[in-house]
């Protein structure tokens, strides 16, 4: 796109090229292939991020990394690099050396910003978040690069919210509805999370969080902040308002998927692929304590309405359900914050939801159906059918009496919460037929 | 309106399925391979089957896991799952393949199509087929290349040399690389071609270069000989003639019996008069009825059935001990011995067979155990994924556990015994994908094996499927590990690894044995007559020019180094000394000690007795160590043998025997023949005169004991 843009700037970059060595065209591609593997964000081999110019600039454990490429790529400093794989070729540390030695140099282009033209579809996106408005009249849907917002019975687009991230993975309204708040990112690339005014459609603030999308936002009750969990394995709370990082929180060994605040907003509870459901105090950030007994990796978590219980679930199929309160002095390993566990499920679980009124939990995954359950007894209630794979995204209406869903097919089907049965199904996105080849 | 969306993109060219195309790519590249996201982990929060061997799981790992984070189904090309492999964003396992190759743009246009799985009829690969079928070399160093071509269920066949994984299975014979398959030496081996689960096993011939081969008809004793000499005429090898009456005598003693020859069983021998042929058959005869036959082969099978106190206790051992020497003394046919094991039922002491079940107690390594040994498969792989080079799947691993399932042990009413009992609820096994009950299924059809249903004792119907004359591996294994007893390798290798990509390196020298065998009801002893009284066994280990790299032909006999307790009864015998274990009756031999506990981390151990832990034939280890070496040279074990103040030096001395008698008398005790002429010389000179006699002698004894003529069996 750029480059279509640009041809006389490409022109350019190329007749440089041939006389120099740069960054993008002749050591990025070097590094890309031979030292990314380990000295990139998410491992940081001596704390050296290779993937931007920013990160060779600044170095590791030994200092800003430029001065030093020759050294460990030839073996005068120990260990040679590329650690345990063959010294790269004569031409292409003559290459690293040609282009320190002009200055080392930063030609990186612009990011690209994608143009704000409406998303074109050539095939169904996904669904990873829905949300609907406070006051019912909206459902907002997670697109590519986009945020869209239907009409809550379906018939129709009513505003597009087009933004950086590839994918959304949760989409949350503030209690006055006036503020739609979207997060996510792209894998292995960078985490966003977006701030809207949903009246006027516009992008308030963007806030890049970690390296990777980020996963299961929530709301603090009153709104004013909103907690993300990241792949480095931390949580964060990010100031709605400012878009300030307020705290980043390190207490998981693996992903962290999902959160939720705690009725009072004062407490946290956040699960991870490290299996543990963690309970975090929100106001500084301390560890409080484990709210669940180490079983499977855990992908969601969802609060009744008005009380301190969360259910989690995961790979383990088994929704838990438990208080976030411990009646009795704890002991390790026990399991007495334990309500009662639903009945398995026939695929991991990725999404759960509670309705408003606090009559139902919502349980989806990699099944093919979503199975509603009654929170007070552990009976099913319903199970809604029509989709055609696994289940990403559910969510109540405000009145408790709908359910929305969406999944790998890429339709939201809308159903009555209490009959289970399907009273519409939509596609998100407008789909553009192929030009011909 | 998904499916009218979809069949509209459908393009004219042929669709790219999962199945098809993109699994191969994942194999090829490594992303499915053990180190990677292959491993039972996976890798970084990634996870893929083995080696690809379950395609569904590794499609819903690559579009559906983590709420689909690897696809991006509405701009394909950003897919993660596109990203990482061509290093577009960091991947720890570097760049598998870039963005401009043709694996990328197979991806991609599946990604852009709709990706699909793919028909399980249609897109599975049913055969492969490698052209050439065999390859012949006419010496080393040439090369030929290998053609792949995998055929699909829909009739459809695909090129698939690119991606097929060739390996050869002796890499001193021939090597694979990217331009083809080179010869290195003289000999044979085995390609394996794999692609998709399928494989196929390629035979390899790399003949003598040289000129002037000429066949030189050796007497053959039985039909065993005319199958090995028809296949060493084939690849141009010229078989050794029959080893000396010593040697033969100390070779069959020791195998049969486990121990050396005496001094007057060899002067008795030497002096029998008669045909050679008929006078070693006289003594093969005679050798199967004395008692050490049986302790020698009392440790084979205590090995193989693990009997250690370990697992079942002091008193059952010895009772496990007695219920396998009776077997062997009776000589129990075969098929018997382990239809009373598999099936057996009751109290431990009162019933030893049933201590079979009490060393694997849980359903998966009893069965493991059962088909390692009795069938020569190795089920081990198949637990947690289908066997990689084999048929085998994982839905027979638990199948074949499911026979085990209902193997119940209570404690008996004496201390220490445990009785073993038909357990009647919830003990099916479960299939770990699905965590369904099994139910039990044969590993492979078999003509005649009992109709399997859900009533009875399924041991029984096992039993009499696993014991049938038709079934495929259970004669044949045992009769492959017996021959591997006299030459030191099966003819399948190893021995307890029969597979299609381990192919018998003479197919119709097993089946003939295996007919034998069963013919004759499964009778241990005449297999092992039928084999000492081979030409083949009773080969000189001295090569020629045309067999001297033949490692597999059985065209001449190879040293094997004597076993842990053939090398103690051994120096014992051989220096006069007297064994001293504790915990046993006084004087007995360490071929008769009831398990591993008795001597443990001794002299025994330090030769590779294995401590029973495994069933593996592998676990008893016939190297030679720096450890060993020095043992023998400055060991205290050997040191006392030999000064053994009763032992046989001392006794000589004391006798005032004669230098010449001694020296005959050491040379028989320890090589089991008399020393030639300049042996006489050397060593008559060295024991001459009075001071220090004693001394010189034992060095002498010492020599000997550390030469490779007494440490091996040849």
């Amino acid at each position: 796109m750029i480059v279509c843009q640009y041809p006389g700037m490409l022109t350019s970059f190329l007749i440089f090229a041939a006389f120099a060595q740069t960054y993008t065209a002749d050591v990025l591609p070097v590094l890309r292939k031979q030292c990314q593997g380990c000295h990139q964000p998410s491992v940081k081999q001596g704390n050296l991020d290779l993937t931007t110019f920013a990160g060779l600039a600044k170095g590791g454990n030994r200092g800003p990394a430029i001065p030093l490429l020759i050294d460990y790529v030839t073996g005068k400093r120990q260990p040679r690099m590329p650690l345990g794989a063959e010294p790269l070729p004569e031409e292409q540390i003559a290459a690293l050396r040609r282009w320190i030695e002009a200055g080392g140099k930063d030609d990186s282009p612009a990011e690209a910003v994608p143009s704000s033209a409406p998303q074109l579809y050539r095939q169904l996106p996904l669904i990873n978040a829905l949300a609907y408005s406070p006051d019912g009249s909206l459902i907002a849907v997670s697109g590519y690069r986009e945020v869209l917002l239907h009409k809550a019975d379906g018939s129709g687009i009513a505003g597009r919210l087009a933004g950086q991230a590839d994918r959304i993975q949760s989409i949350l309204f503030t209690s006055d509805g006036k503020t739609l708040i979207a997060a996510g990112g792209a894998p292995a690339r960078s985490g966003e999370v977006q701030v809207w005014d949903v009246a006027s459609r516009k992008l308030l603030r963007a806030v890049e969080v970690s390296n990777d999308t980020v996963f299961g936002a929530s709301l603090s009750p009153d709104g004013a902040k909103v907690a993300v969990g990241c792949a480095d394995n931390s949580l964060r709370v990010i100031d709605v308002a400012t878009g300030k990082e307020e705290r980043k929180i390190p207490h998981h060994e693996n992903w962290v998927m999902a959160t939720v605040f705690g009725v009072n907003g004062k407490r946290l509870v956040s699960v991870s692929r490290d299996r543990a459901a963690k309970l975090t105090d929100s106001t500084n950030g301390q560890f409080i304590e484990n709210v669940n007994l180490l079983r499977g990796e855990l992908s969601a978590v969802a609060r009744h309405p008005i009380r301190d219980f969360v259910v989690v679930g995961g790979e383990e199929r088994v929704p838990y359900y438990y208080m976030m309160d411990r009646p009795r002095v704890m002991k390790i390993a026990d399991d007495t914050t334990l309500i009662r566990k639903l009945e398995m499920q026939n695929g991991v679980i990725l999404a759960l939801a509670f309705s408003p009124d606090g009559k139902r939990i919502a349980v989806a995954g990699a099944a093919d159906e979503v199975r509603l359950y009654d929170p007070e007894t552990g009976d099913r209630t319903a199970a809604l059918r029509g989709h055609k794979a696994g289940i990403y995204a559910v969510t109540f209406s405000p009145d408790s009496r709908q359910i929305a869903t969406g999944g790998f097919d890429g339709s939201v089907r809308i159903y009555d919460a209490v009959s289970g049965a399907l009273k519409t199904e939509f596609l998100p996105v407008p789909l553009e037929r192929r030009a011909s080849r | 309106m998904m499916l009218t969306f979809l069949l509209a993109l459908a393009p004219l060219t042929a669709q790219e399925t999962f199945l098809k195309d993109v699994m191969p790519i994942l194999n090829k590249a490594g992303c499915t391979s053990g180190p990677c996201h292959g491993a039972a982990k996976g890798k970084n929060g990634f996870k893929l089957s083995l080696r690809g061997y379950d395609p569904e799981f590794d499609y819903e790992a690559l579009l559906y896991d983590i709420s689909g984070r690897r696809f991006n189904r509405a701009d394909p090309a950003r897919s993660l799952m596109l990203a990482k492999p061509t290093m577009q964003v960091p991947h720890g396992g570097a760049m598998r393949f870039d963005a401009t190759s043709p694996y990328y743009k197979t991806i991609l246009n599946w990604l852009s199509s709709g990706a699909p799985f793919g028909s399980p009829e249609k897109d599975k690969v049913v055969r492969l087929e490698v052209k050439p079928a065999e390859l012949a070399y006419n010496g080393p160093g040439s090369s030929q290349t290998v053609t792949t071509v995998a055929h699909y269920g829909d009739g459809s066949t695909r090129d698939v040399t690119r991606e097929a994984n060739i390996s050869s299975n002796d890499l001193d014979v021939a090597e694979v690389s990217e331009t083809g398959v080179k010869a290195l030496r003289t000999g044979e081996a085995a390609l394996l071609v794999r692609y998709e689960g399928k494989f196929v096993t390629v035979p390899l011939t790399v003949l003598n270069p040289k000129a002037g081969f000429a066949w030189n008809a050796l007497p053959q004793h039985n039909y065993i000989d005319r199958l090995i000499d028809a296949k060493l005429q084939r690849v141009k090898i010229l078989p050794s003639p029959p080893a000396t009456d010593e040697e033969f005598l100390r070779r069959v003693s020791l195998d049969l019996t486990g121990l050396s020859p005496t001094a007057k069983e060899i002067r008795d021998f030497l002096a029998e008069p008669g045909d050679a042929r008929a006078k070693r058959s006289r003594l093969i005869d005679r050798l199967m009825q004395r008692p050490s036959y049986v302790d020698r082969w009392a440790v084979k099978w205590g090995d193989l059935l693990q009997n250690s106190r370990k697992y079942i206790g002091d008193k059952s051992t010895w009772g496990f001990r007695e219920w396998i020497r009776d077997s062997i003394a009776m000589n129990k046919p075969y098929d018997q011995m382990v239809r009373e094991l598999i099936t057996s039922r009751g109290s431990a002491y009162e019933n030893p067979a049933a201590n079979y079940f009490r060393v694997t107690r849980d359903p998966k390594p009893s069965m493991e155990k059962t088909s390692q040994v009795f069938l020569g498969v190795r089920m081990v792989c198949a637990q947690c994924h289908d066997h990689p080079f084999e048929q085998w799947t994982q839905n027979q691993y638990y199948e074949m556990a499911a026979f085990f399932a209902a193997v119940g042990l209570k404690p008996g009413y004496e201390t220490g015994d445990e009785v073993l009992y038909q357990r009647r609820d919830d003990y099916e096994i479960k299939h770990p994908k699905t965590g369904r009950p099994v139910a039990p299924k044969y590993l492979v059809a078999s003509v005649g094996a009992p109709a399997l249903s859900t009533e009875g004792d399924r041991r029984e119907k096992l039993a009499a499927w696993m014991t049938s004359k038709t079934n495929p591996f259970f004669a044949k294994a045992i009769v492959n590990r017996v021959w591997s007893y006299f030459f030191g390798k099966g003819i399948i290798d190893p021995v307890d690894d029969i597979r299609a990509s381990n192919p018998p390196s003479n197919e119709a020298l097993l089946a003939a044995l295996t007919k034998d065998f069963t013919d004759h009801g499964f009778d241990l002893k005449h297999l092992m007559r039928t084999i000492v009284n081979s030409r083949a066994y009773q080969a000189s280990i001295a090569t020629n020019e045309w067999n001297a790299g033949d490692r597999i032909n059985f065209s001449h006999q190879s040293p094997r180094r004597l076993s842990a307790e053939q090398l103690m009864d051994s120096v014992e015998a051989a220096t006069g000394s007297r064994p001293k274990f504790t915990e046993v009756p006084e004087d007995t031999l360490a071929q008769q000690l009831p398990d591993p506990h008795v001597g443990k981390e001794g002299f025994l151990d330090l030769f590779g007795r294995p401590q029973r832990e495994s069933a593996c034939e592998c676990e008893r280890r016939a190297d030679l160590s720096l450890p060993q070496a020095l043992n023998l040279v400055n060991g205290s074990d050997i040191a006392q043998a030999i000064a053994d103040p009763k032992g046989r030096i001392a006794k000589l001395i004391t006798e005032g025997a004669s230098d010449r008698r001694m020296v005959e008398e050491m040379y028989l005790a320890t090589l089991s023949r008399l020393p030639d002429a300049k042996e006489y010389d050397q060593a008559v000179t060295y024991l001459k005169g009075v001071e220090g006699r004693a001394g010189r002698a034992q060095d002498l004894m010492w020599a000997l004991l550390n030469s490779k003529a007494f440490l091996f069996n040849r």
